[in-house]
């Protein structure tokens, strides 16, 4: 054997440690440019106006803003008087402008009153029909009222338990909305639920079902889901009741 | 960085075991760089010195010069065997260089044996790039199969298979098949690259070793 050769192979340690700065140096890049250029997001979000609510001075005007003269301007319900319209932003009526140029400045004037009239009437009718929706909760509440706590599982009275039942068909509608899927056209699950004076289910039987494995497995789950928030039943006695369940809502069975 | 931070146990595993393997790889890739580098600009020097020079011994004095060209090993060990042979030669009976060929298969074999510990030496480390280069992807797939079977778990959990629920989870599977292949492309490229560059100097080798061996058998039989 020879005399050796003193050779410089001991850069495996230096190439090492200039291999892991290289990668951390990567690393700090990614992160760097994940946090000063984040991805554009793909969906824009989308603004709705509520073109009804519109707090316009001047729902023609075309802007929302108010200007602080205008504060007390919104249109009233009563009938307003012809409001000054410079340039109405759709044609005006055939009957009005039939056979008329419509640069007369006297039919204008009349096409501007008579919109103002229309405005002023669908403003009437809006505010009657909301009216009348308030006074239809108001009457419908005193009507089921009679001063219990409605609709709660605490309520007191002999309606008691068809109460509860309500507050579980609740329950499990709000459930229903998050599990909800099904294959069949129709499918349909009746489902009698016990659950024990201090509020645990105790036990489910389903004593129908249509046959569609997706919207039984929505039901199950939406029974687990909605029996974690169940307060015990009124007077702490065990309730027990059918409900059946469809895609579009569910409607109390017979309670025993 | 989030949807690193956001995968699985198993997954995360994955992931460190791929940086590991990319950073060895790449410490690999740095230091046969060099290596080869070396090895050739510093052949190509000897070859001119060696060509140059007249006598085995004034070329065996200067070896130190080109220590990480492989022919220098060569020319050493070939060098060393040739001046057994011949004190022994000279050492029996008088008859001077009356082994001949026996003589010259000697010095074939020492330099057979330093070719191969030369090719050993500069393949060195070679086959962890080529483990990496062809088991990186499938280590990347297996933790992007985990992770999109762990999503999948969890939309079953949720109800919901909604792209908000289905895309996060498979986004942050699908990184350990990216960084499989981050850490693999290199490590072929690099492999292939350095067994070009090694084939280039065996053959180096080989040509020096005739060379060396003509030049033995051309002093002997002259004499």
């Amino acid at each position: 054997m020879g005399s050796r050769v003193s050779r410089i192979d001991t850069g495996a340690g230096v190439s090492f440690i200039a291999s892991a700065v290289i990668h951390l140096a990567v690393f700090l890049l990614l992160t760097w440019w994940g946090v000063f250029f984040p991805p554009h997001r793909a969906i824009q979000e989308t603004y709705y106006v509520d073109v009804v609510n519109l707090p316009a001075a001047n729902p023609r005007s075309g802007s929302s803003a108010q200007k602080p003269g205008d504060a007390g301007a919104v249109p009233p319900p009563a009938p307003a008087p012809p409001m000054a319209v410079p340039s109405p932003p759709r044609p005006a009526p055939k009957n009005l402008t039939k056979g008329v140029k419509p640069t007369d400045p006297q039919e204008s004037a009349e096409t501007e009153s008579a919109f103002a009239e229309r405005m002023a009437k669908l403003e009437r009718n809006s505010e009657s029909r909301r009216e009348e929706s308030v006074l239809e909760k108001l009457r419908s509440k005193v009507k089921a009222g009679s001063g219990t706590k409605i609709g709660t599982p605490g309520a007191g009275g002999a309606e008691a338990g068809s109460r509860y039942a309500d507050y579980i068909k609740s329950r499990l509608e709000d459930a229903l909305k998050v599990t909800n899927s099904y294959t069949t056209k129709n499918p349909e699950v009746a489902v009698r639920l016990t659950i024990g004076a201090d509020g645990r289910l105790l036990r489910i039987n389903i004593e129908r079902s249509s046959g569609d494995a997706a919207f039984e497995l929505a039901v199950r789950r939406a029974i687990d889901l909605a029996s974690q928030k169940f307060t015990a039943p009124p007077n702490r006695t065990p309730f027990e009741n059918g409900f059946i369940f469809k895609p579009k809502g569910i409607s109390n069975g017979t309670s025993r | 960085m989030a949807i690193i931070l956001g995968a699985g146990i198993v997954v995360k595993l994955v992931l460190l075991l791929l940086l590991t393997f990319s950073i060895i790889s790449w410490a690999i890739i740095l230091f046969k760089f060099f290596q080869v580098q070396r090895a050739k600009n510093e052949s190509e020097r000897f070859m001119d010195f060696f060509w140059k020079s007249k006598r085995f011994d004034a070329i065996a004095s200067q070896v130190d010069r080109f220590a990480n060209s492989p022919l220098t090993v060569l020319f050493n060990e070939g060098y060393s065997e040739l001046k057994k042979v011949v004190e022994t030669d000279s050492k029996s009976a008088g008859s001077a260089l009356s082994t001949d060929l026996g003589g010259v298969e000697n010095v074939t074999r020492a330099l057979r044996r330093a070719t191969n510990s030369e090719i050993t030496r500069l393949e060195k480390y070679l086959t962890f790039l080529a483990t990496t280069g062809s088991t990186s992807p499938f280590i990347g797939l297996f933790g992007t199969v985990w992770g999109i079977m762990t999503a999948f778990e969890g939309i079953g959990k949720t109800g919901s298979a909604s792209l908000a629920v289905v895309a996060p989870g498979i986004a942050e599977a699908l990184i350990a098949t990216a960084i499989g292949l981050v850490a693999a492309i290199p490590a072929v490229m690099a492999y292939n690259h350095f067994q070009h560059k090694i084939r280039v100097l065996i053959n180096e080798m080989d040509s020096f070793t005739t060379e060396f061996l003509n030049i033995v058998q051309r002093n002997i039989a002259g004499k």
